[in-house]
């Protein structure tokens, strides 16, 4: 990114300086001469001079003016080896913290990398290489094995493997066929595309990723705008409380020192890292959390509201069972009679069923003659005899319904299968729930979250599903304002309520919330902007991961926050009651300000782990 | 009055917080630059600025001027 000369440059512009600043501290020692020291001092003391002027002209006291003042004054006492030392880790930590702070940015700087900038565009159908802002909607772009796809898009022909971490954080590439929507930034690891370009540059789900994580992190915890304000008259006021204490104690050395120490380091910036590296973090796994107050608050959540279909569920049914009801027949071909009456029905059901015929390789040829009986199913003439699928209006003679009351108490929508007039078995389906929700729940659990579904549908179905999940309360049968009631209620029990839907009807509970979350957020830029949590992939179980990095990042900031209170609070002791000089304290407060920096850091280790498209908690993000 | 570009550099030397005062007063003691704000955590500056008068170049070395290296956003 940075061309390499001046990359070079500011290498040697900052570590030259401290270089020759040591080394002269060093030659002092061995020579005895003060001279050297002198010199050090004034190494490492120039550039700190020039950058307290440049803040002075435009009237703004800096640390650089308490540093630099400090280290004169220390000449004129005759001080050389404190000048010297002040300076020297004054730079030294400068140096050190910039290349640090920017490590806790990465996240952010890696998307912004990620960012594609060319593309191969088709005109009149030949390959065009072009910088990406000379795209247009509509435009065809051609995306080889191992390229990067450079447009949000529809795919137009050709297939292949996408590698969608940049955007969801799932590294198992998602297959991808005609008409299937494509984001830019993301790598193409095997196959050919023509993708036609919908969205371009700033206008694209990265970008938008990449605006949400950057207002995200500027986005101030309550903490921090309190301690902004307390550091913007905190500089001035040490200035003046240390030439007060040297005067009255008239004692130039013991103002010097007060004033070293009392520059404020670890306090201003234990928040903001904690809170930069902990969304960046978040970011890179695909979650996307709008700010330091939600971070707080999210760190609280201790009840979860979800939706069920579409959260919970897949939100479309499936077939769930076959069963023989006349031995003659066996389930394939129960299930194909079924399948291809319903060949001719519009029915939602109908393709439930029908894809399940052909999951199991069954032949689904369409038939000629159907017709649908209203409320109660569908009559069709299938190779020359009469079947129907549906209620038992339907058949000729009413039969044993105990099996079809055992599935309807299950929660599935069971019909008859009948041939001439005469049952010959009952098909089933209904909404099955998501792969990866028993584990997502488990997550939450062992987080110690309590789990609530809310849901418009039937109780039974409701109930057998809440169930089959072991989540700790129901609610089926709910109006919307229902579910907003639903959130007021956990929240006058005392509980952090985050609320999770996806349903125009969910959206006064969402607003209700203390935190709304979106899943696979990725597909709509809506969610991404309005949710306070987005889960850009549709991946249940990192609701619980983002509960966890979020308490986490807030225990960060307090041990952060702590950190830098006791090293004030002790250095002024020290100063007070003797022992520490000022060469000391400055290395304790750089010190303190580097181990600030080192356990935001620790926020930046992957602690997500995938396993077949499984997440699960690692061991030390939970608690 | 002409028409105000907005302008948003990045710079990954914003190491204090104290920083941003500096870089702010020194942009928006410029003439032609209608406002400046800097974005410590993610290390963006936002300039609005009359780009017949202040071209983003003179908006980088301003910076520079100041101590920090940095360049124009791409996104």
């Amino acid at each position: 990114m940075t061309q390499p000369a001046t990359h070079k440059g500011r290498i040697w512009k900052t570590w030259g300086v401290v270089t020759v600043s040591g080394s002269l501290i060093v030659l002092s020692w061995i020579t005895k001469n003060d001279w050297l020291m002198i010199a050090a001092a004034v190494v490492a003391g120039y550039q700190i001079a020039i950058a307290a002027v440049r803040a002075l002209q435009v009237r703004i006291v800096s640390i650089d003016l308490l540093v630099t003042v400090a280290a004169i004054g220390a000449l004129f006492i005759e001080n050389y080896w404190e000048s010297a030392a002040v300076t020297f880790l004054f730079v030294l930590g400068k140096t050190l913290e910039k290349a640090t702070l920017n490590k806790t940015r990465k996240a952010l700087s890696d998307l912004v990398d990620a960012a594609p900038e060319t593309a191969t565009v088709l005109r009149d159908g030949e390959p065009v290489s072009v910088e990406v802002w000379e795209l247009a909607p509509g435009d065809i772009v051609l995306v080889r094995n191992g390229e990067q796809i450079p447009v949000d898009g529809r795919v137009v022909s050709g297939h292949g493997g996408v590698d969608e971490a940049t955007i969801t954080g799932e590294s198992l590439p998602a297959e991808k066929v005609e008409g299937s929507e494509t984001f830019a930034g993301t790598w193409l690891r095997s196959g050919v595309l023509q993708v036609e370009a919908v969205a371009i540059g700033p206008n694209t789900t990265l970008a938008k990723i990449i605006h949400r994580v950057e207002e995200a992190q500027d986005d101030k915890a309550k903490t921090q705008t309190f301690l902004e304000k307390f550091s913007k008259w905190y500089t001035p006021g040490v200035i003046g409380g240390s030439l007060l204490v040297g005067f009255i104690a008239r004692d130039i050395e013991l103002g010097l020192t007060l004033l070293v120490i009392g520059c404020p380091g670890a306090l201003v910036i234990s928040i903001p890292v904690s809170i930069v590296a902990g969304i960046g973090r978040a970011a890179k796994d695909g979650v996307l959390i709008k700010g330091g107050e939600y971070l707080e608050r999210a760190a609280k959540v201790d009840a979860v509201v979800v939706d069920k279909t579409g959260t919970l569920t897949k939100g479309r049914p499936e077939l769930t069972d076959v069963i023989v009801l006349d031995p003659a027949y066996t389930t394939d071909e129960v299930l194909r009679f079924a399948a291809r009456a319903e060949t001719a029905s519009e029915h939602p059901l109908a393709a439930a069923i029908i894809q399940g015929a052909k999951e199991r390789g069954l032949e689904v040829e369409i038939v000629e003659k159907a017709l649908p009986v209203a409320g109660k199913g569908i009559h069709a003439t299938v190779d020359g005899r009469e079947v129907v699928v549906g209620s038992a209006d339907l058949l000729d003679d009413a039969p044993d319904d105990s099996a079809l009351i055992e599935l309807n108490e299950h929660g599935k929508t069971a019909m008859y299968v009948g041939v001439d007039g005469k049952a010959i078995g009952i098909v089933a389906v209904a909404d099955t729930i998501r792969d990866d929700a028993p584990a997502a729940i488990q997550a939450l659990h062992k987080a110690g979250v309590r789990v609530v579904m809310a849901t418009g549908d039937a109780k039974r179905v409701a109930e057998h599903i809440a169930l089959e999940l072991g989540v700790d309360e129901v609610h089926a049968e709910l109006l919307p304002e229902d579910k907003l009631a639903l959130v007021r209620q956990l929240q006058s029990e005392g509980h952090t309520v985050a609320m999770m839907g996806d349903g125009v009807n969910d959206t006064p509970a969402l607003a209700q919330s203390d935190i709304g979350v979106a899943m696979g957020a990725a597909g709509s830029p809506a969610a991404i902007e309005t949710a306070d949590i987005a889960l850009m992939a549709d991946n249940l179980p990192r609701l619980a991961y983002a509960l966890g990095l979020a308490q986490r990042t807030v225990r960060t900031m307090r041990i952060n926050i702590a950190i830098a209170l006791v090293t004030v609070a002790a250095l002024l002791a020290g100063v007070l009651f003797g022992g520490v000089t000022m060469s000391l304290g400055m290395l304790v407060h750089e010190g303190s300000v580097f181990l600030v920096i080192g356990i935001a850091m620790l926020l930046l280790r992957p602690t997500l782990k995938e396993r077949e498209g499984l997440s699960v908690l690692s061991p030390g993000a939970s608690g | 009055m002409s028409e105000l570009t907005n302008t948003v550099l990045r710079s990954d030397e914003l190491s204090c917080p104290s920083c941003i005062g500096k870089v702010e007063s020194k942009l928006n003691s410029m003439d032609g630059v209608a406002s400046a704000e800097v974005k410590f955590a993610s290390g963006r500056i936002i300039v609005e600025h009359d780009a017949s008068k202040v071209t983003v170049r003179d908006l980088v070395d301003a910076v520079a001027e100041m101590g920090y290296a940095a360049k124009p956003s791409a996104v």
